[in-house]
């Protein structure tokens, strides 16, 4: 039948929408042999990738992004770029799965033939996340898209995840300044490439413009210590549309001082690093809660903290030893 | 009042505590409070009122027609004049449903209420790529003014009354109107009627907008100032909760939301200039009738009494401005495709708590209205039963029948409650536009229908023929069929003509200066509407000269989860679906993913977002795709999603075009694997066709997710 034929090389390169999007469910699999078909194929698509420009994209709940993913990339489609965008979302529910109305919030985006877009669940995942995105950014690139926009959910941990992944870090403000840089989890604007005040149109124009200087002051106090490449703050309205243009030019003047300084490549390299890193934690991970002769004391030590009989501090001690002397 | 009653007490008179042991003895020793009934508004009911709440409340006597009009706008109500039997009738081409008009109006009926298909609706001539499966299914195709001129065709437009449900398209459709009863013969101050021109409770719960908010409710200035000017015995806006029922609301929620959209087209108004005076006595309201009997009653009571108390702040001088006049519909929600004879029972109900609680006029639904589209037989019984109504029973003789009862009249008191409450919050968050953009209030009402869902699929809540009480094998039921194409290749050859015959320079400065008032935000875009419709423009080409300068808007979805899972009564049944559905995850690699989808024009998604949300409550990852999506756009979500199911809801009637073109699509993508299901509102006599096509699962009203959920399950399993 058609749904067990694993997807191939040669279709994702030559962007078969199908076949691009199987591979990443290979990636995504908890299906040990499943996974084992994805990574095969992701080495072997490897050379293919690492061609595009990846954003990342991040911002308070309300901020606008989806509505500033579908200007951005469709202004992006319309200079002859293909888009791929892929959402990370770490929150995870206990039970139950997910829901996805990404699509539903990038209308136009969505229906256009050179814009692939993914929403991951994110439930049920044992960490992961980083790689999964990861993997499926490099998956993209090999079939041709040359912007990838990683979008993340939510406001903490997520964006420091994300920076290690993509080259340009784009911070999306609301134009009410003051309220705003409260609510923002400290290191985050520091991350920043990129910070653009959206939503500058009608009433809120004003105030936009007064954010936009509020912004550069702050930022100006912040010690630039990722990069050579000074960050700017930019102004747009993503519901009509209107800033892209800037956007993108601040993008590509971006990418060019880094390449002159040498800075890109040795970021990508660094990240490169961190990935394997990631894989270590993961595997670890994975192979800890795994662990046949783990089982019974895990769900056992689980227990006994849980209501408060034992600390957690000497659960972990007692579950890393056993698992040093099993793994010996 | 309480005084001369214990006046006429004897002193052997049973008193309160009195039948609190009496009944404390029938009930076994149990305490009154265990048969108290919590209404889905969390209002107890107690089964024995007295004058005692009457009391407690500090209710006083009020009478019909006057001020604050909770019993009746009239003095003299239906013993008067009747309520107005109103049917909401279209489909098709405008031939058949001038026909269909005019057999109704010689039967008995009064008034016109017009129903116009989903291209319509939206803004789109018959003859665009994005219509093709809803052209004439739930409503009649009207693209132009010789389509109106034909629907009107020998119904003469100054005497007869004419309600027209449009929100979106509303320029070009009343344009139309006005125009093809200028060609016959008949001035604009002589039409009386109703649109419904309500574009809040679109974007919060029917979806038929076209435009962004901000130039919504400009759309709505416009035509009150131009009918407040021109045409007086027209209501301007018909305020509408019926859809805000439908899609699973509670009274409260309905009442506060409804008249808080109310509130917002006054503000509209008065901001513009003009009196309340000038406009408010030519608002006009909607309401839903269900089956929660008394409720319904105490909902157009509470409802007359909070409209005239929130008109006050606008200091009107005429009692009429602060008047609540409106039309029911019974709930089309409450009808089921199982046994649905029961139908004609229930909708008998509704219509009597409809007009027990006053309404000016009303629409009965057919019977078969949850298989399809009505039948000459089930539109004539729908209409009988107001008719039965009115002149075998004897409703009309007496105004307000239930004014005065201690149980209605606290019941009443506790909806004003509630629903001020909320009223409130809604003020405080700046008004029903604000708090429509927020997305709360469309949130709250998906919550209530998804609790409600989950007390119905464990037979808490009671629908007879479907939870319980089901029949094997109940006969038949034919429905109406409308050959979808063949309306279409007819509106297609129409469109040709008229596009031919007009002198095309002149419709293109009309539809430049539309285009250039929406831009500048100056002149009235009704008055320049009319000016293109009398040159032959189309209502595709007007609304596409404003979509030029304001997009096409898409309001943002947001879903929620938890409350599906959280309210059903048997945890046992929820925790076996999701085991099973975690062996597959095991199996599989990943939980099952099923795209929930709706194709075509049609907005209404109660049941795909109860759908999406429980689905997810039970494990499944859940895909919402976008509204308004064409076969080929679905598949390419799902693909590239890689889900395993895709879920299409229907609910009018255009499943058969769509959901062939959806599995053409899938085959022509190399995507048969992906597993098509669909559910809403679908004739039985449909199945066979639909099955044939590939489609693994059809599920009608009524069937309870847990059991769809693992039905689903089976279905991917089988394709694997």
């Amino acid at each position: 039948m058609v749904q067990n034929k694993l997807p191939s090389k040669a279709d994702i390169i030559k962007g078969n929408r199908r076949a691009i999007a199987k591979a990443i469910t290979l990636l995504e699999s908890t299906r040990p042999e499943s996974f084992e078909h994805g990574q095969v194929l992701l080495e072997s698509l490897l050379p293919l990738a690492g061609k595009a420009l990846r954003i990342g994209i991040t911002g308070v709940p309300g901020v606008g992004k989806s509505t500033f993913i579908e200007a951005i990339g469709l202004f992006l489609i319309k200079q002859g770029h293909r888009v791929a965008v892929l959402a990370v979302d770490p929150s995870s529910q206990l039970t139950g799965g997910s829901i996805m109305g990404d699509k539903t919030r990038m209308n136009e985006l969505a229906q256009h033939p050179d814009a692939f877009i993914r929403p991951s669940p994110s439930s049920g995942i044992l960490g992961g996340v980083a790689r999964k995105t990861r993997e499926t950014m490099l998956i993209c690139e090999a079939a041709g898209y040359d912007v990838v926009i990683v979008e993340t959910v939510g406001v903490g941990q997520s964006e420091t995840m994300v920076d290690s992944m993509v080259d340009l870090f784009l911070l999306l403000m609301l134009p009410n300044a003051g309220d705003e840089l409260q609510g923002l989890k400290k290191g985050v604007l520091e991350l920043a490439d990129l910070v653009v005040v959206n939503k500058s149109d009608g009433k809120q124009e004003s105030l936009a413009k007064t954010a936009q200087s509020e912004y550069s002051k702050a930022l100006h106090l912040l010690p630039s210590s990722k990069n050579s490449w000074t960050p700017q703050i930019l102004r747009c309205s993503a519901l009509e549309k209107r800033g892209m243009d800037k956007i993108w030019e601040a993008a590509k003047s971006f990418r060019e001082t880094l390449r002159n300084s040498g800075e890109w490549e040795k970021q990508r390299r660094k990240q490169t690093g961190k990935w394997m890193w990631s894989l270590v934690e993961e595997g670890l991970l994975l192979k800890f809660r795994n662990h046949p002769n783990l089982q019974k004391q895990i769900s056992e030590l689980e227990k006994a903290v849980e209501s408060g009989n034992m600390l957690p501090t000497t659960a972990a001690t007692k579950l890393l030893d056993s698992w040093q002397t099993h793994s010996k | 009042m309480s005084k001369s009653k214990s006046k006429t007490k004897t002193p052997s008179s049973p008193t309160l505590k009195d039948w609190e042991k009496q009944a404390s003895r029938e009930l076994k020793g149990k305490a009154t409070s265990s048969i108290h009934w919590k209404t889905p508004e969390e209002i107890e009911i107690k089964p024995l009122y007295t004058a005692e709440d009457l009391e407690k409340l500090g209710y006083t006597e009020t009478l019909s027609g006057f001020s604050p009009f909770t019993r009746g706008p009239r003095a003299t109500m239906y013993a008067g004049r009747p309520w107005t039997i109103r049917q909401y009738a279209g489909f098709s081409t405008a031939e058949e449903s001038n026909s269909f008009y005019r057999k109704n109006l010689a039967a008995g009926q009064k008034g016109l209420s017009v129903a116009f298909d989903l291209a319509t609706h939206r803004g789109y001539d018959s003859d665009h790529k994005r219509v093709v499966g809803d052209v004439g299914k739930a409503g009649v195709a009207i693209d132009s003014v010789e389509d109106m001129k034909i629907l009107f065709d020998q119904i003469p437009l100054d005497q007869m009354s004419v309600s027209m449900t449009m929100n979106g398209a509303v320029l070009p459709i009343l344009a139309a109107y006005v125009v093809a009863a200028e060609e016959q013969g008949v001035i604009q101050e002589q039409l009386s009627g109703t649109i419904q021109n309500d574009i809040l409770k679109e974007f919060m719960v029917r979806n038929t907008y076209i435009y962004p908010p901000a130039a919504s409710m400009r759309i709505v200035g416009d035509i009150i100032e131009h009918t407040s000017a021109h045409m007086p015995r027209y209501n301007s806006v018909s305020i509408s909760g019926y859809h805000i029922q439908e899609a699973g609301a509670t009274a409260v929620q309905e009442l506060a939301f409804t008249l808080g959209n109310g509130l917002e087209y006054v503000r509209t108004a008065i901001n513009r200039g003009m009196t309340i005076d000038s406009f408010a006595p030519r608002l006009s309201f909607f309401f839903g009738v269900g089956m929660n009997f008394y409720m319904e009653i105490a909902k157009l009571r509470a409802a007359r009494f909070l409209w005239a108390n929130l008109i006050k702040q606008f200091n009107p001088k005429k009692e009429q401005s602060a008047m609540l006049r409106t039309h029911c519909q019974t709930s089309g929600w409450s009808l089921t495709e199982q046994d649905p004879f029961n139908n004609i029972v229930r909708t008998t109900i509704e219509a009597l708590a409809a007009t027990l609680g006053g309404t000016q006029s009303l629409h009965t639904n057919a019977f078969d209205e949850a298989l399809g589209l009505p039948t000459e037989t089930s539109a004539r019984i729908a209409l009988n039963t107001q008719l039965i109504l009115q002149e075998e029973a004897g409703i009309p003789h007496v105004v307000d029948p239930f004014g005065g009862s201690y149980f209605m009249e606290s019941l009443t008191s506790s909806l004003i409650k509630e629903a001020t409450k909320l009223l409130d919050e809604i003020e405080k968050l700046g008004g029903m536009t604000k708090a429509v953009e927020s997305g709360t209030p469309k949130q709250r009402i998906e919550a209530a229908a998804a609790r409600r869902q989950a007390l119905i699929d464990h037979g808490e809540e009671v629908i007879v023929g479907v939870n319980k009480y089901q029949v094997e094998n109940a006969e038949p039921v034919e429905v109406r069929e409308i050959d979808n194409s063949a309306v279409r290749n007819a509106q297609i050859r129409r469109l040709k003509k008229i596009k031919k015959n007009r002198d095309s320079n002149k419709v293109d400065t009309a539809l430049n200066a539309i285009s250039n008032a929406a831009e500048n935000g100056e002149g009235n875009l009704l008055d320049l509407s009319i000016e293109a419709i009398r040159l032959r423009a189309t209502v595709g080409e007007i609304s596409a000269a404003m979509e030029k300068i304001w997009g096409r808007y898409n309001a943002p979805i947001h879903s929620i989860s938890g409350v599906y899972a959280n309210s059903f009564p048997d945890q046992k049944e929820i925790k076996q679906v999701r085991d099973e559905i975690k062996d597959f995850a095991k199996k599989a690699g990943r939980r099952p993913r099923i795209m929930v989808a709706k194709m075509g024009q049609d907005g209404h998604d109660r049941g795909a977002k109860v759908i999406a949300t429980a689905f997810a409550d039970l494990g499944f990852d859940v895909d919402i795709a976008p509204l308004f999506q064409t076969p080929e756009e679905v598949v390419k979500q799902a693909i590239e999603n890689d889900v395993h199911v895709i879920g299409i809801s229907s609910q009018a009637a255009g499943h058969k075009t769509l959901i062939k073109l959806l599995i053409e699509v899938l085959k022509k993508e190399n995507s048969e694997d992906i597993v098509v299901v669909a559910g809403g509102v679908i004739p039985p006599q449909d199945y066979d066709f639909l099955k044939d096509l590939g489609v693994s699962c059809i599920f009608g009203p009524g069937t309870p997710i847990p059991g769809a959920a693992r039905e689903v399950l089976v279905a991917i399993a089988n394709k694997v």
